[in-house]
């Protein structure tokens, strides 16, 4: 096992807001390895931007990281100066946003906020910073880079300034990207156009991706390891092929089957969760999942699950788990 | 720089402006022979020939109707006529002597408005909610709950008594304006008062406005990227907030340029505004309508500039 890129341990962060304090992220950890591409999922509010913005200490007023640690390459981030945390951002752990019209400066030349995170983090001549970024653009597969870089973000389509952001972020080879869902915003053909940019820039420059999306679909074309959020938790962890067979934690599990399929039956109805996302202000007792899970039992009220392992390099916070909840016999009171 | 289209659209506001020009001053010039009385009347009454001479020589006995297009046809010549009351004095260059002198102040003014305001509205919004906030919001609100000649008594007070008492005569502000051109202290006091209601207001919509930008996502992008906080502040979001206070900047230019009469006569400047009240006293009507006219053509240019900045400062807008 190699040593991981990125380690995160016992991760909260929390927003102090005047109806209290809302517990975004609560004590996630992960590990990272280069190269790999990990996959967070789960719906709105679930806490996976956050986690997201966290490991860059991007969080802004009134969240704070409160606990845990988030180790790259043996520093703790949590702890570093604004400093050392700015030397990091962009070079060595980049980020790209969900939506590309609002994370681009729209007066500024998308060339020149390429240069500018060129430069952030080197010293060199503009001359050089520019044909860095018409390469870069060329490596995204921007046509006729050479013009298209004196053009503002409002000048470029949805999905080219998707990749322009691609571009910013690769500016340094970083060797981590987190991408916060990267093709939401986008229309379909062009988001499959992104994920095989990104599952390109993984292969051929061993860039390790983490993907943030409320979309399995997404998570199945690109990602080799996935981890599922809810309420600020991770509920369920383990490799892709995995988690979409055999799903342990019961929102995992509906998840997978509010996608609508086109191998399965047509009388079968999709599938959704009934309720919404919990208040994570006062959260529920035992497992938070519990309100809208159809296949709980007494002890999910009072007992939070933590997570264990339920397979081959697969982790499910949950005391009953679909192996059991399907099982013909009705075994379920455990 | 500039593109055709942009040379076009610059070619018809100038246009549009000598219409507007033509237009005021024709309203101005009615007006004034409407009033009662006439140039003359401030004048020991010479003897009758001697009145129909000078009323000959100023062409006020001929009728309205052609009285006005003599002044027009000099007006588009830049011929704004002769001074009642100054006998021989030509008025387009007096005001345009003047006009230097009002706008020394009138920079100095804008410098304050600008400079000081958007000074206090970032330092303001980067700085929210602790006292550096209050201290710049407080500083604001007194600036435009005060008129500016309110503030230029205080000023006078401090520097031209208070500074003078408290040095021993060695260093103070000195009011009254030798020569054409004032020294850099003679500008920097009127030019505070004249600009410092009007930074308030910059202060206030820059705060604003900033508060709003510091939450954008391309200033989280910018943050990713490893900028430092400086630039991100400054290069990302001070330049999207002056956007709306860019908006602004045609009105307050009217603010200075109206403001300036009040605070011209208080500090004894012979600029445009000292001229503007002394030739309503004196009846001198001519140098009344060259005056709005010229004000005219000084307020449609700021604004013509005003929006040739929006292309500056945002690339979205084209003409």
């Amino acid at each position: 096992m190699t040593q991981p890129a990125l380690q995160v341990k016992d991760l909260k962060t929390q927003f102090f807001t005047d109806d209290g304090v809302v517990q975004a992220v609560d004590g996630v950890s992960f590990d990272l390895h280069p190269g790999e591409t990990l996959g967070i999922v789960g719906e709105s509010g679930c806490g996976k931007s956050v986690t997201a913005l966290s490991i860059l200490r991007l969080v802004q007023e009134p969240g704070r990281i409160v606990n845990g640690q988030i180790l790259f390459r043996g520093d703790d981030i949590v702890t570093m100066s604004d400093e050392e945390v700015r030397e990091i951002r962009g070079k060595d752990i980049a980020m790209i946003f969900q939506d590309p019209l609002s994370s681009l400066n729209p007066v500024l030349t998308v060339g020149f906020q390429i240069e500018e995170a060129i430069e952030a983090h080197r010293k060199v001549p503009s001359k050089m910073a520019l044909s860095r970024a018409v390469e870069l653009l060329k490596q995204v597969r921007i046509p006729a880079a050479e013009s298209r870089v004196h053009d503002y973000p409002h000048q470029f389509s949805g999905g080219m300034r998707q990749r322009a952001m691609i571009a910013m972020g690769l500016a340094n080879s970083p060797s981590i990207l987190i991408a916060d869902e990267p093709t939401t915003a986008l229309d379909v053909t062009v988001q499959a156009q992104i994920l095989e940019l990104l599952r390109d820039l993984n292969q051929d420059l061993n860039t390790a991706i983490i993907l943030i999306t409320h979309n399995m679909g997404v998570v199945a074309s690109l990602c080799t390891r996935v981890l599922v959020m809810y309420a600020g938790r991770v509920v369920e962890e383990g490799p892709v092929e995995r988690i979409f067979k055999e799903p342990q934690h019961p929102y995992t599990w509906s998840l997978l089957q509010s996608i609508p399929r086109l191998d399965s039956d047509r009388h079968d109805r999709l599938l959704s969760i009934e309720g919404f996302p919990p208040d994570l202000i006062r959260p529920p007792h035992g497992c938070r999942f519990n309100p809208r899970c159809q296949f709980k039992i007494d002890r999910c009220l009072h007992d939070d699950p933590p997570l264990m392992n339920v397979g081959p390099d697969q982790d499910a916070a949950c005391w009953v788990t679909m192996r059991r909840a399907l099982a013909p016999n009705g075994e379920r009171r455990g | 720089m500039f593109t055709r289209g942009a040379l076009l659209y610059i070619g018809q506001r100038l246009v549009l402006i000598v219409f507007t020009a033509v237009a005021v001053s024709s309203i101005v010039f009615l007006g004034v022979h409407r009033l009662p009385g006439d140039a003359l009347l401030n004048e020991r009454r010479p003897d009758p020939a001697a009145e129909a001479a000078l009323l000959h020589y100023y062409h006020l006995d001929l009728p309205l109707p052609e009285q006005y297009v003599r002044y027009v046809t000099g007006l588009l010549h830049g011929d704004l006529g002769e001074s009642y009351v100054n006998r021989g004095v030509q008025i387009t260059p007096l005001l345009l002597r003047e006009a230097r002198v009002s706008a020394e102040v009138g920079a100095a003014a804008l410098v304050f408005t600008i400079g000081l305001g958007v000074l206090l509205g970032v330092i303001a919004a980067v700085r929210q909610n602790t006292w550096v906030d209050y201290l710049a919001t407080t500083t604001s609100i007194i600036g435009y709950s005060m008129p500016n000649f309110v503030i230029a008594s205080l000023l006078f007070l401090l520097f031209g008594v208070a500074l003078y008492n408290w040095t021993g005569g060695a260093l103070f502000y000195n009011s009254g304006w030798t020569g054409s051109y004032g020294t850099l202290d003679q500008i920097l006091v009127p030019g505070f008062a004249l600009g410092f209601p009007y930074a308030s207001i910059v202060a206030r919509l820059t705060r604003a406005s900033m508060l709003e930008v510091i939450r954008q996502d391309y200033v989280r992008t910018a943050r990713a990227k490893g900028l430092t906080s400086r630039v991100v502040i400054v290069r990302h979001a001070l330049r999207n907030a002056l956007i709306p206070v860019v908006t602004i900047l045609g009105p307050l230019v009217i603010g200075i340029v109206t403001g300036s009469v009040v605070i011209e006569n208080i500090f004894g400047i012979p600029g445009l505004g000292k001229e503007f009240a002394a030739s309503i006293l004196n009846r001198d009507y001519n140098i009344v309508i060259g005056l709005f006219t010229f004000y005219a053509i000084i307020i449609a240019l700021a604004n013509l500039l005003v929006d040739l900045l929006y292309t500056v400062i945002d690339p979205r807008i084209r003409y």
